[in-house]
């Protein structure tokens, strides 16, 4: 299973393996990661799941579809190019290794 | 060992609409779930065991065979769970994506808002329940549905209605006359309006429902049109009231608001947190399960208290008073779960960002009347149900 690492918004990492198919999002909740609200779990529709992906993972993560991207529009943190709804990333074997930073609010 | 789920039988259903909050404190504090004999109905009421519930719609469905919404409305996706509702649902959410309620509605709703404000602008006072939130909330679905011909007061009546018949667990004849002669009058408004949708596609709902890469048959549209018309209509009118009476109520937090317009979104998310527009939505035990040390099992009817939750104190300090300066956090105001609010961008934006900002510019010194104070009602559903205000000409 690949490894993913969360990094919260005060620095602290937290390295854990993240099961193939799952979103990053439910990845986070299942361990208990702070500072992913994820209030509709799962539906894009509430933007408090928000997190900076690690840009050389960029193309492995695949695309912004239009509807994430006008919700990204609406966050608590600023948005950056890097950021992404962690309900909408699906965990595959290329993303071993990423990092995935938490921002102060959501 | 998990414990029986506790009963409280000495309040009065009257309690309960005039100040649900003291009662739903005691709950609180009492247990994680507990039978209120005059509800008729386990409650949930913690922040965080709603949260949990809301996580796993495998146990706690929102499909419920005996529901009086799916009598009244017919089959809604608010009372379907996994991919009959997800799909349902994705039929309709572009018509409600932040993307194009910017291009789109905040324009329209802008208009709305200007006229309602230019009506009364030289009057000196009114009841901005009657005078600004109803018609405001009504037309702004008129338009947001799609629908065409119909007055505004039609639809505030039609939404009643259908409410009512879904409450109507007395069985109450004249209020199920009532939501059938209403369900009839939605379903002529829909056909009127339908073929012209399918020809142009645009925006609106009923437009995003017929064209959709898996359209809505008839009976999914009627059914899903309701429930929108049941619960879109009194959430942004309770809001504009209670974001209004917030601030008139607090006169250093509504001059902060007036300095700084980014704190609006802010302002907003408290008024819902502060007195939620839908207090209280159901659930259905699927299967034995245990809630933070009570025994729930399969087949119980649970009422999750999101009302009760955005006053938990175990999670906002003071959480009685109206702050929108308190921490940042999330609420419950919008639900949780695969069924969070489908409208809570589209409220966001007219409540929060454009009709009580064009209030409080247009309307100078504008105050509450000591003679004649708010009035605030309900529990399932909860908010101002007259705000008397005055204000300069």
């Amino acid at each position: 299973m690949p490894t993913i690492t969360f990094i919260t918004a005060g620095g602290k990492e937290h390295a854990v393996t993240a099961e193939i198919g799952r979103s990053v999002m439910e990845i986070a909740l299942e361990k208990s990661i702070p500072g992913v609200v994820a209030e509709c779990n799962g539906s894009a529709a509430c933007a408090t799941c928000h997190c900076y992906f690690d840009p050389a993972y960029s193309e492995a993560i695949g695309p912004i579809g239009e509807h994430e991207s006008d919700m990204l529009d609406f966050t608590a943190s600023p948005r950056r190019p890097e950021s992404r709804l962690s309900c909408q990333v699906r965990v595959t074997d290329t993303l071993d290794g990423m990092t995935v930073c938490i921002p102060a609010m959501q | 060992m998990a414990h029986a789920v506790p009963v409280v039988s000495d309040i009065a259903f009257s309690d309960l609409l005039a100040d649900p909050y003291p009662i739903y404190k005691r709950l609180r504090d009492l247990a994680s779930a507990v039978y209120l004999d005059a509800a008729r109905l386990t409650l949930v009421t913690r922040f965080d065991d709603i949260m949990t519930i809301e996580r796993d719609s495998e146990t706690f469905a929102s499909s419920n065979p005996g529901s009086l919404v799916n009598k009244v409305m017919g089959h809604t996706m608010m009372r379907k769970d996994g991919e009959a509702h997800a799909m349902e649902r994705r039929a309709i959410e572009v018509s409600f994506r932040p993307g194009t309620i910017k291009s789109h509605w905040a324009a329209q709703f802008e208009a709305i808002s200007d006229r309602l404000i230019s009506d009364i602008e030289s009057q000196g006072e009114a009841d901005l329940f009657d005078a600004l939130a109803a018609p405001m909330a009504s037309l702004a679905l008129i338009e947001l549905l799609g629908l065409k011909d119909v007055s505004w007061q039609t639809l505030a009546r039609w939404s009643q209605a259908l409410m009512d018949g879904a409450g109507n667990y007395s069985g109450d004849p004249e209020i199920s006359t009532r939501a059938t002669d209403a369900a009839a009058g939605v379903d002529a408004a829909i056909d009127a309006v339908l073929a012209w949708h399918r020809q142009n596609p645009n925006p609106a709902v009923l437009s995003s429902m017929v064209n959709a890469e898996n359209p809505m048959n008839p009976e999914q549209i009627r059914a899903n049109i309701k429930v929108i018309i049941g619960g879109g209509l009194n959430e942004p009118r309770d809001s504009i009231l209670s974001l209004t009476l917030g601030l008139l109520s607090n006169p250093s937090q509504l001059a902060e608001v007036m300095a700084s317009r980014d704190l609006w979104p802010l302002a907003f998310e408290e008024a819902v947190r502060w007195i939620s527009p839908i207090g209280m939505y159901p659930r259905r035990v699927t299967r034995d399960a245990e809630l933070s040390g009570v025994q729930l099992r399969a087949g119980d009817q649970i009422g999750l208290c999101v009302g009760a939750a955005n006053r938990d104190d175990r999670r906002f300090e003071n959480p009685d008073s109206f702050d929108l300066l308190r921490p940042k956090q999330p609420h419950l105001a919008f639900g949780a779960g695969p069924h969070f609010c489908a409208g809570a961008w589209v409220a966001r934006q007219m409540v929060g960002r454009i009709v009580v900002p064009m209030l409080f510019s247009r309307l100078k010194n504008l105050r509450l009347r000591p003679d004649e104070p708010a009035r605030i009602h309900g529990w399932v559903f909860r908010g101002p149900v007259s705000l008397p205000v005055a204000w300069d000409v």
